[in-house]
């Protein structure tokens, strides 16, 4: 018998005995004693559901309630539930999704839909163990303001690995084994799966809008190996004589213009700010970084240091000016 | 009134009836009352009864391995169930008769 089958079988046995649930202890376990080798029998019968087969364990539950009257004093109905509204409301629910599951089913090629689902757990599990991992990693990993696809605690790959590893094989573990869970610890663990589940749901799109829209959080950040033009304010272009070139205009391979920087010029007298009047590179020529070597380097000639700039130790045009 | 209803009191007597002719596990006992026409009877009823039979005293029980598929476990009248067997169904068929005479007389009259 498959683990497929156990699983059905202890999760048929659970839902009958939860049903019972108002019974006296010794009672309930006389009753329920045999029933999963009982159904065990019945699931190796043929190939159908035991629900298919038996119909709902509810059902199962309240016939072998009514059978087993008279068993150790009768058995007395079960209270009235609290939460009826609630109880309603999630039976409805349960029949529109039982209606679906046999209506999608078909179009997947499966009975029903849930069969297929059924076919998925083991994936499940490993996804389950990596959200696991990564959630844990986020909690425990304070320092980084970025969650990568590892769980990674520290910067060392060595331990996201094994953390990834260890944690994928305790959810497949976990997931083989069915544990007759009492009501609060399965509530935990309901609560736990939401819990990863809407950690997945925020970490998928997170990764997304970070894939789509790379280096937005880098944006000001020194260290953050951002975009290194995002400090240019002005270009300025020199020619191979070391002069600088004005009005320059500047084109990536497909012809369009580069736009980087600001038009706008701070007079250095002044301090007061103004809207560039140059068509082109550099928008500032006065702050250019490097003066121009004399236009005519003619040694009778006075030197003219137009802009009345020192001709400081230039390195870039300086060393350009010997390659003519 | 349906068969569901006449059945509930009468279920123990078809189980014991059903294991007069042979030991049988559960799912074996519902084929036999089945077959025997108790279309109405189902499996929760039968593995309760059984189970509810063997609280009593009536039954004797042990596993069978199966070569395919899991133990099955087999039931079986004692000595008392033997005896139950007899006195329900003297009730049940001075219970019967009574019912047949009645219901005669009524189409006749």
């Amino acid at each position: 018998m498959n683990s497929t089958a156990q699983d059905e079988i202890s999760e048929y046995v659970e839902r009958v005995r939860a049903a019972l649930a108002d019974l006296p202890e010794a009672t309930r376990a006389e009753l329920l004693e045999d029933l999963p080798e009982h159904l065990a029998e019945i699931r190796a019968e043929d190939t159908v559901t035991l629900t298919d087969r038996l119909g709902t364990p509810e059902a199962y539950a309240a016939e072998l309630r009514a059978t087993a009257a008279g068993f150790v004093g009768g058995f007395p109905d079960p209270p009235k539930r609290r939460f009826e509204p609630f109880h309603t409301a999630r039976a409805d629910v349960m029949r529109v999704l039982g209606t679906a599951d046999v209506r999608v089913g078909p179009v997947l090629g499966y009975p029903k839909a849930s069969d297929f689902l059924k076919l998925l757990r083991p994936a499940w599990w490993v996804l389950r163990g990596y959200l696991a991992a990564m959630a844990l990693a986020y909690f425990l990993d304070a320092q980084s303001y970025q969650v990568g696809l590892l769980p990674r605690i520290g910067n060392s790959t060595f331990i996201a690995l094994v953390l990834l590893v260890g944690f994928i094989l305790v959810s497949i573990a976990f997931g083989r084994r069915r544990f007759d869970l009492s009501r609060w610890p399965r509530l935990a663990l309901y609560g736990g799966t939401t819990v990863l589940i809407f950690v997945a749901i925020g970490g998928f799109f997170s990764a997304d809008s970070d894939v789509r829209d790379p280096g937005y959080s880098d944006v000001g950040y020194s260290g953050g190996g951002g975009n290194p033009y995002d400090y240019i304010q002005d270009v300025f272009v020199y020619d191979n004589q070391g002069r600088l070139v004005p009005g320059a205009r500047l084109f990536d391979q497909d012809g369009q213009p580069i736009q980087m920087g600001n038009a706008y010029c701070n007079d250095p007298d002044t301090g007061e700010v103004s809207h560039s009047r140059s068509m082109g590179y550099p928008f500032c020529p006065d702050a250019a970084p490097f003066a121009s070597p004399a236009p005519e380097p003619k040694p009778t000639v006075e030197p003219s240091f137009v802009d009345g700039n020192e001709p400081s130790e230039a390195p870039a045009p300086a060393s350009a000016s010997p390659s003519k | 009134m349906d068969t569901t209803q006449l059945l509930k009191g009468v279920l123990d007597l078809a189980v014991l009836a059903a294991l007069r002719d042979g030991d049988g596990y559960g799912y074996d006992i519902l084929r036999r009352l089945r077959a025997a026409g108790l279309d109405e009877v189902g499996d929760a009823s039968v593995y309760g009864t059984l189970r509810r039979l063997f609280a009593g005293g009536f039954l004797n029980t042990y596993v069978v391995p199966s070569d395919e598929g899991p133990h099955r476990k087999y039931y079986g009248l004692n000595a008392a169930g033997h005896a139950e067997l007899q006195r329900s169904g003297k009730v049940w068929q001075g219970f019967a008769s009574t019912m047949d005479d009645l219901l005669r007389e009524r189409e006749t009259a």
